[in-house]
């Protein structure tokens, strides 16, 4: 894609969240982010006995960048593992998103890759 | 901006003015904001961006651009060494500080700043486009970066201290008294101590600005601040510094074009520096 197409595609995200809103029966509810910067966000995560997710969602507040990556990790791992969640880097999401834009920005563009990840941590606490 | 009392009233314009001057070809609008596609979304006709990461920091060494590359973003953007440059930016134009303070390291002096910034261009339901403006390139001859007039150093800092001066703590109240040692949700930007440095007084940074639109306080409402609170008075050298000399940059600007002190640095090593040197003195 183009820089262009890559800024449509997060603008997309952004004014379009997907999986938006609480989940009802969540296994775990995760917040993160940065209130000083005003980027934040809560994931909602629907899991299963064999650590799949069968549902994912989010709200939150903040910067363009961090909004949208939240929506795209909820498109990506809606259906996957736990252990898949910790095998994705941060250099995934980058692809996806587009390194020209979303690496000056790397804190906002992996909060949703981080705090989903958190998430997970909790639960393999449990 | 007469009314609201300040010592350089030319340095901050209204939204008014720069709706009345959006085809001035000796005025350029910039916009600078710390969400970086907030542009994209919509920004004053004929407004160009500028990056604070992209376009003003150095991609490898922690440090701003230099002089040639200075040079070509001024020539990229339509910029003439006579250019009125007009900032504003999200989060009452914390970022437009910054690119402004950049600017004026570079001797481009002939600046300012639009009160109230993105917030308050929306809010009055002004035009915003989508559209990109192009330029004609222009043959910009920089200053050399003068970092003495407007930046400290750690050393700088340290003779500061060793002289009694003043220091403008702007972060939060946590992390000034230590309590946090880094902004929350963000250990990777954190130092190996915390608190502020010796002597620092504690102001953050968003006193300054009305939250309700994101314009400046007026002046009256800057001293009771700054010189009633806190006892600083404009014969005083300040530095002032924050995380990585952003939001100190917001203050910088308040104290210097505002309430008119002659001599405020800005220390962008700040704490992400301060907080991970060795020996030097730290309070809580």
């Amino acid at each position: 894609m183009d820089r262009q197409a890559q800024i449509d595609f997060i603008l997309d995200h952004y004014e379009n969240p997907r999986h938006y809103g609480p989940l009802e029966d969540a296994t775990i509810v995760q917040k993160g982010g940065n209130p000083g910067c005003g980027d934040v966000v809560t994931f909602y995560l629907k899991v299963d006995d064999e650590d799949r997710i069968n549902a994912i969602s989010f709200e939150g507040e903040g910067c363009t960048i961090s909004q949208a990556a939240a929506s795209l990790v909820t498109e990506m791992f809606t259906g996957k593992t736990l252990a898949e969640v910790e095998a994705t880097s941060a250099e995934t999401i980058l692809d996806i998103l587009g390194r020209e834009l979303a690496s000056t920005r790397l804190k906002c563009a992996t909060l949703g890759l981080n705090t989903t990840k958190e998430a997970v941590r909790a639960l393999r606490k449990r | 901006m007469t009314a609201k009392g300040y010592a350089f009233p030319d340095k901050v314009v209204t939204t008014e003015w720069v709706a009345a001057h959006l085809n001035d070809p000796k005025v350029r609008i910039v916009e600078s904001n710390e969400d970086v596609l907030l542009y994209s979304r919509g920004h004053i006709p004929g407004a160009v961006q500028i990056d604070w990461v992209a376009d003003l920091n150095d991609p490898i060494a922690r440090d701003y651009l230099n002089k040639a590359q200075f040079e070509q973003l001024m020539s990229r953007h339509g910029i003439a060494n006579d250019t009125f440059v007009v900032f504003y930016g999200d989060k009452s134009n914390w970022w437009a500080c910054y690119a402004l303070w950049v600017f004026e390291l570079f001797g481009h002096t002939n600046t300012a700043v639009m009160d109230g910034g993105r917030l308050k261009w929306e809010k009055e339901g002004r035009p915003m486009t989508t559209e990109v403006p192009s330029y004609p390139a222009t043959e910009y001859r920089a200053q050399d970066r003068a970092d003495y007039k407007i930046r400290a150093f750690r050393d700088d800092v340290l003779a500061h201290i060793a002289a009694g001066r003043p220091l403008v703590d702007v972060r939060s109240p946590g992390e000034y008294t230590g309590k946090l040692y880094h902004m929350e949700g963000y250990p990777q930007e954190g130092a190996l101590r915390a608190g502020h440095i010796k002597g620092a007084v504690n102001v953050p940074w968003a006193r300054a600005a009305n939250p309700e639109d994101g314009t400046f306080k007026s002046a009256d409402e800057l001293r009771q601040i700054y010189e009633v609170e806190q006892g600083l008075k404009p014969s005083d050298n300040v530095i002032a510094y924050c995380r990585i000399g952003e939001r100190s940059s917001h203050t910088w600007f308040v104290l210097k074009y505002l309430l008119g002190y002659p001599n405020v640095r800005n220390y962008d090593g700040s704490w992400t520096e301060w907080g991970n040197l060795v020996g030097v003195p730290i309070e809580r």
